[in-house]
């Protein structure tokens, strides 16, 4: 680490490499359904930020009144529902295929924060929509924040409500998801456990 | 480190090609018609909220059981504590103290007096009893607001109006009425969606408060969307689905030692965090990062994989395919 400008321009250049983003080539073990669960994952975010844009700008007070507007809302509720589905199917198979090994930790890692950042960017949503399902969980969430001293983040106040749901979340959310994939794709996939052997020998080797 | 993991791979794989542009757009084609094929099919589950104006037309004597609690500092926002007040009500935790009062919100001044004095300029009727209120020493008032309190027990409603058994409750009776009379007309929201600095009106907060209690813990019973009816999990309009990804926290709040903790808060959203922990460190706990290993499910995932390498004659067909 010498040289931060020489360190950096390797690091972009493999960032920035069609080869890394557009691979033409696959392991042959990673093909089918399993393999499309991230990528439906991370199809769901796009369908959740182009009707979350939609939504954006017209503001939020047409939401619940304009028929429209209210399209895009359910578009976006589906979204959010198929992204959730989508990525514990993921998280599942990643978690059978043991997905961490051979260097790959810290993809982990940076799903399982995904995971976790995603929630709130949900929830936030939620409390935004001013429908009796805000009210309640915006005045009832509340007290588990309060409780943990995170009460700076006022889950009654819509408008840093619509600030951390518009901006800070999914952005914060786009960089994580980015960070993961792009680690997916620097480290390819992960070669299947060997079996060959054992299943040679029929049971479990030690 | 990378290299016990190593071990665990298989390394006699092929490359095959794949066109992953389109992967791509048939991901996101297979999501498109999802959605909009269930927007189209079901839109958007929207239960009506709960308004002030609303509760107050519905339940007078209830709603005045609720406003009289902020004036005897028994209201849930009343004697709340951090981070909207000094009370001890919710203080589950030291942080909380630490944090401080970062939104300060007095129920009794911000939710009864001031909306009180703003109508009073409208109806010069309500000035002599607020008067007489907040002459009074606190022992006075929080005494007026007890007797005023219990009495509603026996409150009907006569010419729009809540009537208890006569009894020593001062100016109470008035501004109590006169604060319904407020919530009735709809003007509350304005009173309590106040920033005098600025035309946006983005903060709502204590509308959102002025119905914590009893109003907003009714309205949500009977939609199961309590904490102990695992609300989160529940959307409000029946049969859409809610945030079912709370489903271990949720469950954590049902432990009974969670349930019965007076920070149950507190303490069920950190053994959440703690799970959540057991998750994203899985790949450096040791034993547990090889249980995938041990279950087996792999096989099925990599099933065809797995039959070419024990059956070499089943792979030739996909040697053909062009291998780097
Ligand atoms: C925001 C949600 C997520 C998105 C958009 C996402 C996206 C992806 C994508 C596109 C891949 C490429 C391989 C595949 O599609 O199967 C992948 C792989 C991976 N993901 Fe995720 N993921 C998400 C959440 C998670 C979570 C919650 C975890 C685990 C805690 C996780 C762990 C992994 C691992 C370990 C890999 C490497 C798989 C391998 O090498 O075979 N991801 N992810």
């Amino acid at each position: 680490m010498a040289n931060w400008t020489t360190a950096s321009r390797k690091a972009l250049t493999e960032a920035m490499s069609v080869d890394t983003w557009l691979p033409e080539k696959m392991p042959e073990y990673a093909q089918g359904f399993m393999y499309m669960l991230g990528s439906l994952t991370a199809s769901s975010f796009v369908a959740l930020i182009i009707s979350g844009v939609v939504l954006a700008a017209n503001g939020p007070a047409s939401w619940s009144y304009n028929g429209a507007d209210r399209f895009a809302a359910a578009v976006h509720f589906w979204s959010v529902q198929a992204f959730f589905f989508f990525m514990m199917l993921h998280l599942w198979r990643v978690f059978f295929t043991g997905a961490w090994r051979g260097g790959r930790r810290e993809t982990w890692l940076l799903g399982a924060v995904a995971m976790i950042v995603a929630i709130p960017t949900a929830f936030t949503g939620f409390l935004i929509n001013g429908d009796f399902y805000s009210q309640w969980n915006a005045v009832q969430a509340k007290d588990g924040l309060n409780a943990l001293g995170l009460g700076w983040v006022n889950l009654p106040n819509a408008g840093q409500m619509f600030g951390m749901h518009v901006v800070v979340l999914p952005l914060t959310l786009s960089l994580i998801i980015f960070g993961h994939i792009y680690r997916v794709r620097i480290k390819g996939v992960v070669p299947p456990y060997p079996i060959t052997q054992e299943a040679a020998t029929s049971k479990e080797a030690k | 480190m990378a290299t016990h993991a190593q071990e665990d791979m298989v390394k006699n794989y092929r490359y095959v090609p794949e066109d992953f542009m389109k992967h791509l757009m048939g991901t996101l084609g297979i999501v498109s018609v999802l959605v909009l094929v269930l927007a189209g099919l079901f839109g958007v589950p929207e239960q009506p909220p709960l308004t002030i104006q609303n509760n107050a037309i519905q339940n007078p004597v209830a709603f005045e059981a609720m406003t009289t609690r902020d004036l005897n500092g028994q209201g849930r926002m009343a004697n709340y504590g951090p981070p909207y007040n000094n009370g001890t009500g919710n203080l589950e935790f030291v942080f909380q103290k630490w944090v401080g009062v970062l939104h300060p919100l007095n129920a009794e001044n911000d939710f009864i007096i001031k909306p009180l004095r703003m109508a009073a300029t409208v109806n010069p009727a309500i000035t002599p009893p607020l008067n007489a209120f907040e002459s009074a020493s606190p022992a006075q008032q929080v005494a007026w607001a007890n007797n005023y309190e219990t009495a509603l027990a026996k409150g009907t409603v006569r010419n729009g109006v809540v009537v208890v058994p006569a009894g020593n409750y001062g100016p109470v009776p008035a501004l109590m009425n006169d604060t319904l009379k407020l919530g009735e007309s709809g003007l509350m929201s304005g009173a309590l969606i106040r920033n005098p600095s600025v035309v946006t009106r983005f903060n709502n907060q204590n509308y959102q408060l002025f119905l914590e209690g009893d109003p907003l813990h009714n309205a949500a019973a009977s939609l199961q969307l309590k904490g102990t009816q695992w609300g989160i999990q529940h959307s409000a309009v029946v049969g859409y689905p809610g945030a079912w990804w709370m489903t271990i926290p949720t469950w954590i709040y049902q432990w009974p030692f969670v349930a019965n903790s007076p920070a149950a808060d507190a303490v069920a959203l950190s053994i959440g965090f703690v799970f959540w922990l057991a998750l994203a460190l899985t790949p450096w706990i040791p034993g547990w990062n090889k249980v995938p290993r041990y279950l087996g499910v792999y096989k099925l995932v990599w099933k065809d994989f797995y039959y070419r390498q024990t059956h070499p004659a089943a792979g030739k067909g996909d040697d053909t395919r062009g291998v780097s």
